[in-house]
């Protein structure tokens, strides 16, 4: 769709096109360019006087091209007596200012380029540099001890119960002191969700979510943890985890 | 990022040597305070200078190996690089009385190596094969 009206061009075409050959046809092209501007326009004004619009509906009324802030154009009626709009066939005024917008949207997006080129970037350089992360952040799991070293977990499978993935198995037995605990604490972590609820679930806070988030691995079934895993994950970290359960 | 006025003042404060180890490792060049070191030799530093580092890369470590991995961060200090713990371990009373007699040494993660975990069973089997029992002959 473009924006150039056809009436630019209807006066530049005839004179580019004629080419004077004798000295009457010379004379009567200049007559005619004293009537009017344009062959097309003289034309128009064959019509007659008062019709100041053509069939194309191309006008060449003078007056109306040197004082266009004056009247409004004189509406036009089809044979029924109904008003005809003179817009109908050009682009409206939505299509302008949808082109306009959308042309300058390039500038303006480019320009959103460029003031970011002169800014320091956000790169936040992996792994020497780390963003923010919550002391709740829901990382690798581990099995807690006690401060005297006697693992807490008591195997009452809450969390085993809890689990919306089904990723922990838990085997118990009474252990010679008559205390009971796990004999198998498996978690599949690629079952695993990392909702948290087992930790939520665990009365006596023993299965907890570090804030370990590098334990990718390269082959499946280094994700299948058992319990041994699981407390070597407690005994490391257990600084690091008894500082983010501290209250001031 | 690497600018030529940040190039310069990073230099001046620490030197073409380490600036030239940072640009290998980091990738930029970095000035800010020593905050420590941990059992493996990490260097950790931090500069909270707004107008120097922006916020979320104020804290960084200098690994000590060259097969640098995120995991070689002892737990203490990777509560520390990850903003969870306002003072760095040495200098935090909460991590220093919450560190256990009996804690681990820390290990970095050792998949693909001979290292690596492989999971096994912790329980007795419920079935087991039946190994017939003869009675030896006469």
């Amino acid at each position: 769709m473009s924006f150039a009206r056809p009436r630019v061009f209807a006066g530049l075409q005839p004179r580019l096109l004629v080419v004077p050959r004798t000295t009457a046809v010379r004379s009567a092209i200049l007559t005619h360019r004293l009537l009017s501007t344009s062959a097309r326009a003289l034309a128009q004004h064959a019509q007659g006087p008062a019709t100041s619009t053509s069939h194309d509906g191309l006008s060449s009324a003078v007056g109306e091209r040197s004082h266009r802030h004056g009247t409004a154009p004189e509406p036009k009626f089809d044979s029924y007596g109904r008003e005809l709009n003179p817009y109908e066939n050009g682009p409206t005024s939505i299509d302008k200012a949808v082109h306009l917008f959308f042309f300058t949207e390039i500038l303006r997006g480019m320009w959103i380029v460029l003031e970011n080129f002169f800014r320091p970037p956000y790169t936040i350089m992996y792994p020497f540099e780390k963003g923010p992360l919550s002391p709740r952040f829901r990382g690798e799991h581990a099995l807690r001890r006690y401060p005297s070293g006697e693992e807490r977990c008591i195997a009452c499978k809450l969390c085993e119960a809890i689990c919306p993935a089904q990723a922990i198995t838990i085997e118990s037995e009474a252990r010679l002191d008559g205390s009971r605990k796990t004999t198998k604490y498996d978690i599949d972590m690629t079952k695993c969700i990392y909702c948290g609820f087992c930790q939520e679930a665990c009365p006596v806070d023993a299965i907890v979510e570090t804030q370990n988030q590098e334990f990718s691995t390269e082959t499946r079934e280094e994700l299948l943890y058992n319990k041994e895993k699981l407390l070597a994950n407690g005994d490391r970290a257990e600084a690091e985890i008894a500082a983010n359960l501290h209250c001031t | 990022m690497v600018s030529l006025l940040r190039t310069v003042r990073s230099i001046r404060r620490v030197g073409v040597r380490e600036w030239w180890r940072q640009m290998q490792y980091i990738g930029d060049a970095k000035s800010g305070t020593y905050m420590g070191k941990d059992q493996f030799g990490n260097r950790y530093f931090e500069n909270t200078n707004q107008y120097e580092e922006i916020p979320g890369r104020h804290r960084w470590v200098d690994f000590a190996q060259h097969n640098y991995h995120a995991s070689q961060v002892p737990p203490e200090w990777h509560s520390w690089l990850q903003h969870i713990r306002l003072n760095p371990p040495p200098q935090d009373p909460v991590m220093l009385n919450s560190s256990p007699p009996w804690q681990a040494p820390w290990v970095e993660n050792l998949t693909g190596t001979r290292g690596a975990y492989r999971p096994y069973n912790t329980a007795t089997r419920k079935i087991s094969a039946w190994e017939p029992k003869t009675a030896a002959r006469a």
